[in-house]
Order: C-alpha cells, then structure tokens, then sequence
C-alpha cells in the first residue's frame, strides 16, 4: 500500500511532466516555423498562438470553468461529488441577467447569479446529506433541473429562450502593462478574469492553509477521523457544498454578464463547460492551480480553434476543427492516468454509524 | 494505589441483547489493564461505555474519582480519556502533524489559518517526551503500520488523555511491532499514563498487562494479577470449560506428495521477486507449516499455488500433473481448497447471506446446478451444514456474511473449504482474529484433515500456530525458504533469527520423510 500510493503519485506526475514536455516542444517548433517561415502553415499556427487576442479569448473562455472547477474542488474534496455543476452554471448564468435587467445593475445582477446557485446548491447539500441520496443521481438533477428551469424562466419573462441583453462588464485596463505583447491580455481584461484568479489564489489558500481547509481534506479522506476529532462532518460538508455554490455562481454570471445576454437554445449558453470544469480539477488533481492550469490549456485550444474557423489556415473543415479541444481532453486525461479520488468521495456520513 | 477509572454496576443493553450484565472494573493509575474475553464477550461495548460512545443503561462511570456521566466521546476526552480504535482513524494523504492536531489545529491570524510550525513543534516535543520515533511530516499513507498507531496515541495524547483504552492494537501488527507497542505501553505508564488494553489473546494479556480482567457473555469472571497465573487457567476463564492449548496427536505417516512446487519466482505488481525460487513439496497426511514475518513473499507464495498469480517462472505439480497454469477453477475442481488470509476480501461476499456464501467456488460444480441454473434448495442444505458442522452463530443461513462476527466468519470459510473434501488445503492465516475457543475448533479440522490423510499448507505469522500444528516448518524470508525445521525441537529464539534472515547454529533441520536431522 504504502509503496503503491508513492509510485502513483509519482507515475501522474510524469504523466503531467510529459504533456507539459510535448506542449512546450510543439510551442518551440512553431515560434521557429513562426520566425523564420511566417508564411508557411505553422508558421500561421505560432503567430495565432503568440496573439494578444488568442490570450484574451482563453482567459474569458476560463472564467466560467475555473470558478465552476474551484467549486467541484471544495465539493468533492469534502466527500460530497458534485457533478452539477453545469446547473449551477445554468442557473447563474440566467438569474444574472435577470438580476441585472431588474435591478439596473450588472453588479447586483452579478450577486443575484450568486445567489440563485447557492440556493440551488443548498437543494443538492440537503438532498446528499441529509436525506443520504445519491451523489451522482442528485447532480444530474440538478443539471436538468436548470436546464429546464432557466430557459423556461426566459420564456416567461422575455417570451423566447434568450433574454433581452443588459450590457457588459467594462474592462479594466492598466495602463503601459497593457500594450505587452500576448502578456498584455493578462491587464486589459473583464473584472472576472481578475475575480477568478484572485478565487484559485483564495482557495488554494483555504484548502492548504486554513482548518476550514483541513477539515474539508479530512472529510473527504475518512470522515469518521474528522469526527472523531471532535468535528461536525456534515457541517463541513454543507459549508462545501454552498462554497460550490457561491463559485459556481460567479462563473455562471460572469459568463452570462460577459456576453449581456443569457442564450437557453438546446444546451443553453453554458454547452458543457460545467462538465469541462470536471475534468479541469481532475486534471488539476484538485489543487486550484492545476486546476487554473488545466483550463487555460482547453479554453486555449477553444480560442484557437475559433481562430481556425475564421482565418481559413489549416485545409480541413470547420466541424473536424471544433472537435480539436475535445480531443485534447482525451488525449490528456488518459495520459494523466489515474487521479486520486478522495477515499470517500460520493460516501453518506453519519456520526456514530459503524 | 489511586483509582484511575471505576466501572461499578455497567449493564448496557441493547434490544434482545446484553452486551454487559453488572460489570465492576477498576482500574490502577499508572498500570496495564488488560481486558480479556472472546470476540462478543462485551470488551468493546464496555470500553464504549466508558468512551461515551454508549451511555449505561445502569451503573456509573468514575474517572479519577469522580463520578461522570459521559454523552459523546468529547466529554470523555475533555476528561483525559482517549481510545485508540482497532481501525485506525487517520488520514491517509495527511502527514502525522496534520492527523495528530485534526480538530484542535493551533491557529493564528484571527484563526483562520493553522501555525504550522506551532504544530509540528508540538508533534515533536510530544513524540520525544514518550521516546516515539515518529517524523511528523512523513504522511500517514507512506508509514507502517506501527507508526501508523503511534500516532493514534499521539492523537489522544495530544488532546490529553491520561487514560488510554486500545481495542485490539496488536491485531494489525507483526510481532516485532507488537513488541514494540508494548514498550511503549511501558514507557506510558513508567510516566504515570493508565493503559485499558482489549485482547482476545493470552499470551499478550499476559505478557503486557499488570492487571488482567476476564469478561465472558457480558460478565466480568474475575480480575488476577498477570504474574500469578497460568495460560490453562486464563483460557479457561475466559471459555468457561477447560481448552486444550496443546494438541495431542499421533505422529505424521506421510505418504505420496500431493502438491510439488519447484524453483517458483512470483514477481510482483512492482517487478520485484517477491517469491525468488522457492521448492518445497506436501504430501499427503502432513502438514506443511510455513513461518515468517508478513511480506516476505508468503501472499505470493500462495496465490501462484491455488492460481490466483501466474507464476513467471518454475512449475507448481499437483497431484502429479502439472497445474502450472491452470485456472483457479480448474485448481478447485482438482480438490485444491483455499482459506484466504483476509476473509472479508477474498473468502466472503460480504452483502451476501450464508447460503450464497457458501455455494461460492462451487458454482460450476454439478451438485448444485441443475439444468444450468443453481440448485438453491440443494445449496441451502448445504450451507445450513456447514453452520451445524462448524456452529456458526448465529445458526442462520438466511444472514448477511457481514453480520457475523470475525471468528464466526472464519468458521464458516473453513467449513466451507473444508466440505469440498479437497486433497490439498492451503491456509493462508487460518484463525487471524479469532478467538480462542474457534481457535481451536479451527486447528482441531486441520489436525483431523491431516489424519484422514489430507494434505495441509498452512501459512502463518502465529508462531504457537505453526509449530503446534505443523509436522514440518518451513521458515520463509525475502522470498526464500531459509531453511525446514522440526516444530517440536526448534526453539523460538532459533525461530526468530531464522524469520530475520540469519541462520543460527544447531537448527533441527528435517527431511522431507518426517526424519529428524540435527
């Protein structure tokens, strides 16, 4: 056992190191096609890659991934799997707008995103904890439940699955460091991208540092330990959950508030990045950074694969290139290979059971 | 002396059950106190009572004498009463610091976030004050066993137990860790800490406790010192008949060899040898004992011999065939019969009643099929035996594997293992965990197997087991056999070097037609 746990710690370790080699290789090679053959098609390729905009357009497209993958993070290290997170996203995404058209307020609408998943998130916790339903099966509900709920909800107030449009966030620009090159993306950006990254900054924080985070840890590894110790195992699961929640809800409104408008046709504006944000942390092996990471790598691929479309460089049709980020996910995540699950994720805890 | 705990007047009952039935226990400041009893005397129960985990349907509960009344396992240890139990409570991907302060986390900062280096400083002073070697970063998932319930005490030390109750801590341990844990006892009471320790096993009551307190079906038989009294008698008091420690029995008439294993390598998941050419040979109405400390290539060993491995070199002879590769079905329908080393894993379905249990293995057999499907009228007869053979408890074939208590587990794996009349058994651990009353049920089916002429591999860590029961012992180390020796005339000490790798001098070593060499 105890060399077991060593060597695959240590094997997707290697795995990461491997794909981290092969990325930064394919990058070398371009920026070399890219200097001394701009013209020839990886030469193309490198300078949509090395472009401020390919940066900006990553960076938005993360926003709503990453906050909905710091709130599985909280979730499932806590024992509870929190699978809706396309849900929450749903939910925000539209009580944001409708926030917002409301109040007259992006910001307030912005809160009101956050409230609505929180709310919903709390269904989910009372449903997993307290009534000892199935994890999975109780996040898929909430995944339908918004799905239905939110375009419906458009339907009744604006008579179509899209709302009306509220307006945009402005971007916050600081001056000089935004005209760097590529990097100057990273100062001329929404007030989201600065939330998300001041939240993976916040919860890596919290997870390492804090007891809250500790507790978390523990319940999800072996909750009777935790309680044995003195702690409220479901306490800390609910305060996770919600946690979930309420980041979820940023991602949702952030994304919404970012187009102006919430779209509810077919798999509604959200389209799965809730389910994308699943495999974000996972990649990330549940540390909000990799998580950070691992995103950047998809919603980059995302934004290249628009610029593809649009820039007619590569000789292969516009349906094979959107398939390019999804690829990328299997790709990466069998060679990762295996992440360490909490030993008691999707488990019912309840004190003084055997 | 002062009383560090006095259990006066405990009846705890449960509906239908009572689990303790008036128990007086008192307990010494400063000593070892063992507990003793069979599996369901009510040891853990009366523990839990003094934990909080259970409140007293009568009786009363004094903890340095005053009474308390304990409702949750926090107030027995705001009152200095930590409890250490079988399964450890720690996280895994936690280092030790990080498990030993769960719960009571110094902090700073408005306190919000953990000092970390208060912490570790306060692992380590702890860990030093009672001389445990424990590195308070290493994490818990990367640490043996042993250290693994070290920092179960730690924990309940830190959170200032004076009093500390462990269920069974030797269960989980090799005998060189057991003997460490008792020097730690030693050192714990040497500075003026009170230990409560629960034990199905004598020998270990004897050897560790000051003071030894029998309880059987729920009452306490009586408290001895452990200096004055005699393993018969202990046993006695805690089966309430008299047990017959030591078997009495013919010597072997060996015959033709039934199970033939010869230059055998089993690598492991990892590459390594775990088993790195082993030879030996079983015949027919012996029993082949195999000592060792656990790891040292005993799972492998047998899971290449009833096919649950392939072996990656050399070849397994069954009954003169060779059965090499052959399935595990194919072993089964051979007469090859298995007592796994961990009935929970390998023996039992654990959501499964008796009845599915025991047709498990004999699924394809003709006996309990009928127009392909299973015969359960046929299979229920048959589980049904097992229990009035073996006496199962409780007598019904109808509950689920996990209900039954370890030792009536065990039992009913050995019956059904046994009721395949298999020509050749291998017990991996046949009474881990047992206590001793099916001890010696179990041993008695084995020495009765041998006689009809059956022939047994028994592997075993329980030194009294395998030289008690074996007629040839073999002592097995990194993989290899080191040496056979006569169980009758090998010593323990000689036993002991030989499980540590070295060879000492005069072994009586034997030959494989039971004659006796020096």
């Amino acid at each position: 056992m105890t060399n077991d746990s060593a060597i695959d710690r240590l094997q997707s370790a290697s795995g990461r190191l491997f794909i981290a080699a092969v990325a930064f290789l394919t990058l070398v090679v371009l920026a070399g096609f890219g200097l001394f053959a701009p013209a020839s098609t990886p030469g193309q390729i490198f300078w949509v890659l090395a472009s401020k905009s390919t940066l900006s357009s990553t960076l938005r497209l993360s926003v709503p991934i990453v906050l909905a993958a710091l709130g599985g993070i909280f979730a499932e290290k806590s024992g509870v799997i929190n699978i809706g997170l396309e849900g929450l996203l749903i939910i925000s995404a539209f009580a944001a707008i409708f926030g917002a058209d409301v109040t007259g307020s992006l910001w307030l609408g912005f809160l009101v995103g956050i409230v609505a998943s929180t709310l919903l998130a709390g269904v989910f916790a009372i449903v997993c904890i307290e009534f000892r339903a199935d994890q999975i099966i109780a996040g898929l509900a909430v995944w339908l439940i918004a799905l239905g709920l939110a375009p419906f909800a458009s339907q009744v107030f604006y008579g179509g699955p899209n709302t009306s449009s509220v307006g945009t966030f402005d971007t916050i620009t600081v001056p000089a460091l935004a005209d760097i090159p590529f990097f100057g993306a990273l100062f001329d950006a929404s007030p989201a991208v600065y939330i998300m990254f001041a939240a993976v900054a916040a919860s890596w924080y919290v997870l390492n540092r804090t007891t809250f985070g500790r507790w978390v840890r523990a319940a999800g590894e072996n909750p009777k330990a935790l309680d044995t110790a003195g702690v409220d195992v479901s306490r800390v699961r609910y305060v996770a959950v919600l946690l979930s929640g309420v980041l979820s809800g940023m991602g949702g409104a952030a994304l919404a508030i970012n187009i102006g408008q919430f779209s509810g046709n077919g798999p509604t504006m959200v389209n799965g990045k809730g389910f994308i944000a699943i495999v974000a942390y996972l990649f990330g092996n549940y540390n909000p950074v990799g998580a950070l990471l691992s995103t950047t790598l998809f919603a980059g691929l995302e934004a290249i694969q628009i610029r593809f479309q649009s820039g007619d460089i590569l000789a292969i049709p516009n349906s094979l290139v959107q398939t390019i980020p999804f690829i990328a996910v299997i790709v990466v995540l069998a060679l990762v290979g295996k992440t360490r699950l909490p030993e008691a994720a999707g488990d019912h805890y309840e004190s003084g059971e055997e | 002396m002062e009383q560090a705990v006095h259990l006066d007047g405990i009846t705890k009952r449960f509906p239908g059950v009572v689990a303790n039935d008036d128990v007086d226990l008192a307990v010494e400041k400063g000593t070892v106190h063992a507990l003793l009893g069979e599996n369901g005397a009510g040891k853990t129960t009366l523990m839990n009572v003094l934990y909080g985990l259970y409140q007293p349907t009568e009786g009363t509960v004094t903890v340095h004498g005053d009474e308390k009344q304990f409702h949750s396992p926090r107030d027995a240890i705001d009152e200095g009463v930590g409890m250490i139990h079988q399964h450890f409570m720690l996280v895994d991907p936690m280092t030790v610091t990080e498990n030993i302060t769960l719960g009571n986390e110094p902090r700073k900062w408005l306190g919000l976030t953990v000092d970390r280096e208060q912490s570790r400083q306060q692992v380590r002073e702890l860990s030093e004050r009672y001389g445990f070697d424990v590195d308070p970063d290493a994490r818990i998932e990367d640490v043996g066993v042993g250290v693994q319930q070290r920092v179960e005490i730690l924990k309940a030390l830190y959170r200032g137990a004076d009093v500390l109750i462990l269920d069974e801590p030797t269960a989980v341990l090799t005998p060189q860790e057991v003997q460490d844990l008792f020097r730690v006892l030693e050192e714990l009471t040497d500075q003026g800490k009170t230990i409560i320790f629960i034990t199905h096993k004598l020998g270990e009551a004897m050897e560790a406790a000051d003071e030894i307190t029998v309880l059987r079906e729920g009452k306490n038989v009586g408290t001895v010192p452990a200096d004055d009294i005699t393993r018969e008698e202990l046993a006695e008091m805690m089966v309430g008949r008299e047990v017959l420690l030591d078997l009495d029995r013919e010597p072997a008439e060996p015959g033709r060899p039934v199970l033939d294993v010869e230059d055998l390598v089993v690598e492991d998941d990892r590459g390594v040898r775990a088993v790195d050419g082993i030879s030996l040979e079983v015949r027919a109405g012996e029993v082949l004992g195999i000592a060792g400390v656990d790891g040292n290539g005993q799972s492998e060993l047998v899971e290449a011999i009833t096919g649950l491995q392939l072996p990656d070199e050399g070849t397994i002879t069954y009954d003169g065939v060779d059965r090499t590769t052959d399935s595990r079905r194919e072993r089964i329908e051979a007469g090859m019969a298995y007592i796994p080393e961990d009935r929970q894993e390998r023996g039992l379905v654990m959501d499964f009643d008796l009845v599915e249990n025991g047709l498990l293995g004999s699924q394809h057999a003709a006996d309990y099929t009928s127009n392909g499907r299973i015969d359960w009228d046929y299979t229920r007869d048959h589980a049904e035996e097992i229990i009035e053979e073996y006496d199962v408890r409780p007598p019904n074939a109808d509950a689920h594997a996990k209900s039954l208590s370890g030792g009536n587990q065990q039992k009913f794996v050995v019956g059904r293992e046994f009721a395949r009349d298999p020509r050749l058994v291998v017990a991996s651990h046949p009474t881990r965990g047992v206590d001793v009353g099916s001890m010696e049920f179990i041993h008695d089916r084995i020495n009765a197997l041998r006689e009809a002429g059956r022939a047994v591999l028994l592997i075993s860590s329980n030194l009294d087991e395998v030289q008690s029961l074996s007629d040839r012992l073999a002592v097995i180390y990194e993989g290899e056999i080191i040496d056979i020796v006569d169980p009758e005339r090998v010593t323990e000490e000689q036993l002991g070097l030989l499980m540590a790798g070295q060879q000492p001098d005069a072994v009586p070593t034997i030959a494989a037609d039971g004659e006796g060499q020096q």
